[in-house]
């Protein structure tokens, strides 16, 4: 299981990546891509939206099941990957960078930091 | 793994389930499907008991050939089980059940033997699966579409059928568990894709097949499903006879549709069919389509419904179009 120390984790199973300029990257960990499954379809989030943390802003749907997308942090949504659409399958293969979901504008600046870091995570896949 | 029918069934191999079928619709997959029941009905009374048991007329086969049957209730025509029968010689049979109706099927064949136990049943579906099952035993590869022969496998006598349930030219292969596995590395090491119950389904989706519990069963007839074809209204008896004539008489109310809608986002199970803004059926098999990229599905639509027409899907909340189409989908 690939868990990278550059990101932080949620416990739905989602990873964060600042940027630069109050801007945080999000997707599914690669645990979650292969409990799910082969993914054939991305509810994209809808930019210029509000999110709550924990709400539910999208879904993930494989050959087995539907699995939805909880907002790791509150905020505004920026961009989503459009590429999604055409290739979801993008998300299997590459979790933490093609596969992407969306960029957040966090409304807490610090929001990020409440968020799981890989050890954290990593015992929390364990349990 | 996953359970199903009292079995722990693979749901993919490390391939996953998309490039496992992709390799059975271009090449050629294995499938271990010994959740299926095997009953084995011989002696004298045997061609008899199953003629008046299941639908459709052995008189159509004879022994080395395949054929595909129903069981129905006697009360309303409604599929017990869906069966592949094996006439393997003048007064043997071995009749292949679902899992999980295999007990009502044993209520029907009196005196029937549950050889399941004592063997394997593996799948070797695919445009590639006789050259490749011709590298393990030429034997069992010269067997046609729909016949049943026996042959040799590692000292044991094994038995194999050209059937399946892919859509695809395949082989079934019912081998005694101590040679099964052997049986499984060698077509593997072939080049056999191993797949599980995800391409199993999906594939079966795309072929237009039914399975029980989705497109049979109970309040559903064969008429319902398209499949009158697998009745032998020439017998004069057997289970259900008097309430499936009747049924034909009466004429369809509904009939079993393919539903082809232009995006990826599987239909599901349940999901809800409008026509003219009325609700109109239910889907009962849905996924997202490797073949053909886009979401399939099937259901029961008025009998009055033609392939062309539009009808709506609601996906989660979201009205998707779709179009209404011949089965099977390829």
């Amino acid at each position: 299981m690939n868990v990278p120390t550059d990101v932080s984790y949620s416990e739905d199973h989602e990873w964060v990546r600042p940027e630069d300029g109050n801007r945080l990257r999000v997707g599914i960990t690669d645990y979650a891509q292969d409990a799910l499954g082969d993914v054939v379809f991305v509810e994209l989030p809808v930019v210029g939206s509000k999110v709550q943390a924990g709400g539910v802003f999208g879904e993930v749907e494989s050959t087995k099941s539907v699995s939805e997308l909880f907002a790791p942090v509150g905020g505004t949504i920026l961009e989503v990957n459009h590429d999604l659409e055409a290739a979801p399958e993008r998300v299997n293969e590459d979790p933490y960078g093609d596969g992407w979901i969306c960029v957040m504008e966090p409304m807490n600046p610090g929001a990020a930091d409440a968020l799981m870091d890989a050890e954290a995570y990593l015992a929390l896949l364990e349990t | 793994m996953v359970p199903f029918g009292g079995w722990g069934m693979p749901l993919n191999y490390p391939a996953g389930t998309i490039a496992e079928h992709l390799a059975c619709r271009s090449g050629v997959a294995l499938f271990d499907v010994s959740h299926l029941g095997s009953l084995e009905v011989s002696g004298e009374g045997a061609f008899e008991l199953l003629q008046t048991a299941f639908t459709n007329d052995l008189r159509r086969i004879g022994p080395g050939r395949a054929q595909y049957t129903h069981l129905l209730a006697e009360a309303d025509a409604s599929v017990v089980d869906d069966i592949i029968v094996w006439w393997l010689e003048e007064q043997r049979f071995i009749v292949l059940p679902n899992a999980t109706n295999n007990k009502g099927v044993v209520g029907a064949l009196p005196g029937c033997a549950d050889v399941a136990p004592d063997r394997a049943l593996l799948a070797l579906q695919g445009p590639a699966s006789r050259s490749t099952l011709e590298k393990v035993s030429p034997e069992a590869a010269g067997v046609a579409r729909f016949r049943v022969s026996t042959f040799e496998w590692d000292g044991e006598l094994a038995i194999v059928a050209g059937t399946g349930y892919t859509g695809e030219e395949g082989f079934e292969l019912s081998l005694p568990n101590r040679v099964a596995a052997s049986m499984w590395a060698a077509l593997a090491e072939s080049g056999a894709e191993q797949a599980g119950l995800g391409a199993r389904d999906t594939l079966r989706l795309e072929a237009g097949l039914p399975l029980h519990g989705h497109e049979l069963g109970p309040g559903i007839s064969p008429l319902d499903a398209g499949l009158g074809w697998v009745v032998g209204w020439d017998k004069e008896n057997f289970t259900g006879r008097d309430a499936i004539v009747a049924l034909r008489e009466a004429g369809p109310t509904v009939r079993l549709c393919g539903l082809s809608i232009e995006g990826r986002r599987p239909p599901r199970e349940g999901q809800a069919v409008f026509r003219n803004g009325a609700e109109v059926a239910a889907v009962t098999s849905g996924n997202f389509s490797p073949t053909l990229g886009h979401g399939i599905a099937m259901a029961f639509l008025p009998a009055d419904v033609v392939a062309g027409d539009f009808v709506t899907l609601d996906q989660r909340g979201t009205e998707v179009p779709a179009v209404v189409v011949e089965l099977p989908f390829l």
